[in-house]
């Protein structure tokens, strides 16, 4: 391409109205332009196109049928061999339960109590000598307003109830954060 | 209730090991990132596979993720990455010859604006693709130069003197400006 190639024949460079027509870039000579018809039709022809890609810009593109499904089988395949168990040793053998389990019952419990509006709890690693203990760390949104003690209270005594219930396990030490409030009504 | 859950608060949770928490991200950004791959490689299935390649990315480097860019500045540099480098070992791609695309479809049953923006998509895919990116990220996705410079590791004005070139050949192949 040579640059004769991107001139008007009035000489103009069609570089120079590119950037005009698509960033509204100020005329290098607009006495000239205003009347030479070569750079009024290139202006012309030069919004219409980019109209164009602004057009193609807005065609929404579908997300394909499945995508999180394939996309969450790959990430929990990779996050399931670094999963841990609480062990929970019985007379006539053990009883192993995936952290994961306990943290989404712990993360649907949290959620039902009133003033919770996002709960994601994950067990602690156990404590050697403790095996029979489950720790769990908590992340909570609240609703604006309410004390945030009493929502924390209710938290911790609905989910020792549940997990104690659920698993046998003796639930010790539930660390609570805060990590965000929910200002709206 | 549907509750808008901050996107940080989301990776602190998956951070933390809370793979459900990511899901809510996934769900969340897929579309974007899905889109962006799309608009960069023009074929649905290595978009597809890019999509997924950037999620599971993610997930592995949740560890490095500060919280000082935005998730969706994140994402967009991986999957921005992922698509260059496919795009580098890819045959550059005869997107200009328009006899070939134009073979398997029936020019008769196009609407007229359907042509237009066809043409205006073969001459994106023939661009070289660091125009291509500077351009999705700014004229797509609505990215400013400065977020755009971010996600490619690069200036602004080299941002800007992408996609003024990719804009230039575009449009001269397009318009009608003589």
């Amino acid at each position: 391409m040579s640059p004769h190639d991107d001139r008007l024949p009035c000489g103009a460079e069609l570089e120079a109205l590119v950037a005009q027509a698509t960033e509204g870039t100020p005329a290098a000579d607009p006495r000239h332009q205003e009347r030479c018809p070569y750079c009024q039709t290139a202006l012309r022809g030069l919004g219409t196109a980019w109209e164009d890609v602004r057009a193609l810009a807005r065609v929404p593109v579908p997300v394909p049928h499945g995508l999180t499904v394939r996309v969450m089988r790959r990430v929990r395949n990779l996050a399931g061999r670094a999963a841990r168990n609480l062990i929970l040793a019985v007379p006539r053998g053990r009883t192993q339960i995936s952290h994961d389990v306990i943290a989404r019952v712990a993360g649907h419990t949290a959620l039902a109590v009133p003033d919770v509006h996002f709960a994601s709890a994950r067990p602690a690693p156990g404590r050697p000598g403790e095996p029979d203990r489950l720790d769990l760390s908590v992340r909570l949104v609240a609703a604006y307003g309410p004390a945030l003690h009493a929502v924390a209270a209710a938290v911790r005594a609905v989910l020792r109830r549940r997990l104690r219930t659920l698993t046998g396990a003796d639930v010790g030490q539930i660390d609570i954060t805060f990590s965000d409030l929910d200002h709206r009504a | 209730m549907v509750v808008q859950v901050d996107d940080r608060v989301l990776v602190e949770a998956a951070q933390a090991g809370d793979v459900d928490a990511f899901e809510m991200l996934v769900r969340r950004h897929q579309g974007t990132v899905y889109r962006v791959a799309l608009r960069l490689l023009h074929s649905a299935a290595d978009a597809e596979d890019v999509t997924q390649d950037t999620f599971v990315r993610a997930w592995r480097s949740l560890g490095r993720f500060r919280g000082d860019s935005a998730v969706a500045t994140w994402l967009y540099r991986i999957v921005t990455r992922r698509c260059l480098d496919l795009l580098a070992t890819r045959r550059p791609q005869a997107a200009l010859d328009d006899d070939q695309l134009d073979a398997g479809a029936d020019p008769a049953a196009r609407a007229e604006q359907r042509e237009r923006l066809d043409a205006v998509a073969r001459q994106i895919a023939g661009l070289p693709p660091d125009q291509r990116a500077a351009l999705v990220l700014r004229e797509f996705e609505g990215l400013s130069y400065e977020q755009a410079a971010a996600v490619l590791d690069t200036t602004v004005p080299a941002v800007k003197g992408r996609i003024h070139r990719a804009r230039l050949s575009i449009l001269k192949a397009t318009a009608e400006w003589r």
